[in-house]
């Protein structure tokens, strides 16, 4: 019971809150493009975009806040990158998301060592503390549900992942609101990515570790709504948090791994109700 | 010869002319990042070059990183002509390495029969990596790209963990995360000395041949095909889906496992813990240059081979952090994944 009440502090449920952050930014930005059709597999390296943008920011101008309108700003444009991929050159969205992930852990790698000459790491830069960014995201993720289910703007959104042709012929940009919302989720990564770079002070290639394809997996359990993202990232917050206390009870190569092996359990045991988008992943091309 | 029943010559020429392209344009704007980064872009070049092909050492060097990545390229495209994508290989493939080593170390058997058994536990034991997402995949409806990629996570953290200093297969004589040496019957020789290539590269063209053949010149193969092409078509044909998604993704990891095991059996001759530079990613990136074609994965590994060796001379001479190499393959394999886009940039041209 002793063990039990080392783990069980406020300190696991203030980690829980701090590590579900950037998950649940990353689980509404990949729900905000998925509604409208856009599967996007790189959150994770535009995640990591996020992170090594903010850490240039921060070294070369000083200013942390700068850093923060930063990163949102280069992962729109890697969400916008995705979108002309599959929008305008009909790539297959998982591969265009793929080649997301690997040229930018190139360019991480690169940009490192050519600015710090370290390899894969910066240096130390100034930072925020990271709660401004956790209770953003909160707000963020309230008024994002109102705004999906209980606005026109919403419905608009949803129909366009649902039915491109009816969205179409009652007058919805189908293309335009399929790159508005693509370049959204890119933000919210990029703003995951800062949040990354803030709590660690400076930007380590593998930080992201993955946390990508955990919000994929958060979005899913989440069924494509911003309230149900944010409770299934506090889950894996929850487990992320537990294994760095429980770090100091079992050898690290194992509590690194739990993380990694519960989501795969969580989605494998978690019931499944029908709320995918019927045109996700599919080209609308006008008649 | 023929490259396949599906393609017809013309079209083939056509679709390595616009992969052709998308490489010219991705070192086209690589050279403008080099640039902009300030390195030299003729010394990044030459160096690239120098340590890819320049004299026996760098061609040996090419075909050495080039020989896990033909497998990983394999391990992809299976898996993508079935409609799915197995971005896990890193992790099938440290699986497989880990069952080969433990093969390799503690069995003792007559030596071709050795080598044969290391190779068939290591690609088992990646098949079996591979069959836990294609199960979910199956019987949960789990994404394949997710539990992929976290399975990769959990089997990297594992075999660090079984050749950690206190960890089970951890090789008392020496402080590094490794495992004892394999038996020499369990070695695969080298087969370009000075150089670091080994027999590991006749068993990856030998599979490529092997998977050419299943995908397409066999019924099981066809029938993977057509799952990939359209999974409600295959139903109405009457191909069990669900079989063919475990099916394909066990394949993926068995593929992936012998990567790992020739880099055990050839190279290192041991487990070491996070051994691979990430020849599981390039895999991805070999596939998709290859258009997902067993033959093209050849070329596409030599490809990511070349620019893992350049890239390491380049970083030795000092011209510009070696990962430009990285860099490079990511810009080629983005300009390769939007064919419409070096079709668009040509039919501009025309007008």
């Amino acid at each position: 019971m002793d063990i039990l009440k080392d783990i069980f502090t406020l300190h696991l449920v203030l980690s829980t809150l701090r590590l579900a952050t950037p998950i649940a930014l990353i689980a509404l930005g990949e729900t905000f493009s998925e509604r409208v059709g856009i599967i996007h597999v790189g959150v994770e390296g535009t995640a990591v975009l996020g992170g090594l943008v903010s850490a240039l920011v921060a070294y070369f101008t000083g200013n942390a806040w700068l850093a923060l309108i930063a990163a949102p700003l280069a992962g729109g444009l890697a969400g916008g990158l995705h979108a002309v991929w599959c929008i305008r050159f009909r790539a297959n969205h998982v591969v265009s998301g793929i080649g997301i992930n690997i040229l930018v852990a190139g360019l991480a790698l690169f940009i490192t060592s050519s600015v710090w000459g370290w390899r894969g790491t910066s240096t130390y830069a100034p930072t925020l503390n990271i709660w401004y960014i956790s209770c953003a995201a909160l707000v963020i993720i309230i008024a994002s549900q109102i705004f999906i289910f209980r606005t026109k703007w919403g419905l608009r959104l949803r129909v366009v992942g649902e039915k491109p042709e009816a969205a179409d012929t009652a007058g919805i940009n189908v293309h335009r609101t399929r790159y508005i919302y693509t370049i959204l989720n890119g933000v919210l990564c990029g703003l995951a990515g800062a949040f990354f770079f803030n709590s660690v002070g400076r930007f380590t290639s593998g930080m992201v570790g993955g946390r990508g394809f955990i919000g994929i997996a958060a979005m899913v359990i989440g069924n494509y709504s911003p309230v149900g993202a944010l409770g299934a990232a506090l889950l894996f917050g929850f487990i992320d948090a537990l294994q760095m206390r429980l770090q100091s009870f079992i050898p690290s190569q194992f509590s690194i791994m739990l993380p990694y092996l519960l989501t795969v359990l969580v989605l494998a045991f978690f019931i499944r109700r029908a709320n995918v988008p019927a045109a996700l992943g599919k080209h609308y091309i006008k008649q | 010869m023929a490259i396949g029943p599906m393609f017809k010559r013309s079209v083939v020429l056509k679709e390595m002319g616009i992969t052709l392209l998308s490489i010219a344009l991705a070192f086209a704007i690589g050279t403008i990042i080099i640039w902009i980064a300030g390195f030299s872009v003729s010394a990044v070049f030459s160096n690239l070059w120098k340590g890819a092909f320049g004299g026996k050492l760098a061609i040996g060097q090419t075909l050495a990183k080039s020989t896990p990545i033909i497998l990983t390229s394999l391990s992809f495209l299976i898996a993508f002509r079935c409609g799915l994508f197995n971005i896990g290989a890193e992790g099938q493939m440290y699986i497989g390495a880990m069952a080969a080593a433990v093969a390799g170390a503690y069995l003792r058997l007559p030596i071709v029969l050795h080598v044969l058994v290391c190779l068939t536990a290591g690609g088992l034991a990646g098949a079996f990596w591979g069959w836990i997402p294609g199960y979910l995949k199956a019987k949960r409806g789990v994404n394949e790209f997710v539990s992929t990629m976290m399975l990769s996570y959990v089997a990297i953290g594992f075999t660090d963990y079984l050749v950690a200093p206190r960890g089970p297969l951890h090789d008392d004589k020496y402080w590094a995360n490794q495992t004892i040496r394999i038996a020499p019957s369990a070695v695969l020789p080298r087969i370009l000395r000075p150089t670091q290539v080994s027999m590991a590269l006749i068993v990856a063209l030998f599979f490529v041949l092997l998977v050419w053949y299943y995908l397409y010149r066999t019924p099981a193969g066809y029938e993977l095909r057509s799952v990939g092409l359209s999974p409600t078509v295959a139903d109405y044909g009457g191909i069990r889906i669900k079989r063919k998604y475990i099916l394909a993704l066990s394949l993926a990891g068995l593929l992936a496992g012998l990567a790992g095991s020739g880099e055990v059996l050839g190279t290192h001759l041991r487990f070491i813990g996070r051994f691979s530079p990430g020849y599981g990613w390039d895999g991805i990136a070999g596939g998709l240059i290859a258009r997902a074609h067993p033959i093209g994965a050849i070329f596409a590994a030599l490809l990511m081979g070349a620019l893992r060796a350049g890239g390491m001379q380049v970083q030795r001479s000092g011209a510009a952090p070696g990962d430009i190499a990285a860099v490079l393959q990511g810009l080629v394999i983005f300009f390769i994944i939007a064919p419409t886009l070096i079709r668009t940039l040509i039919r501009r041209r025309r007008r």
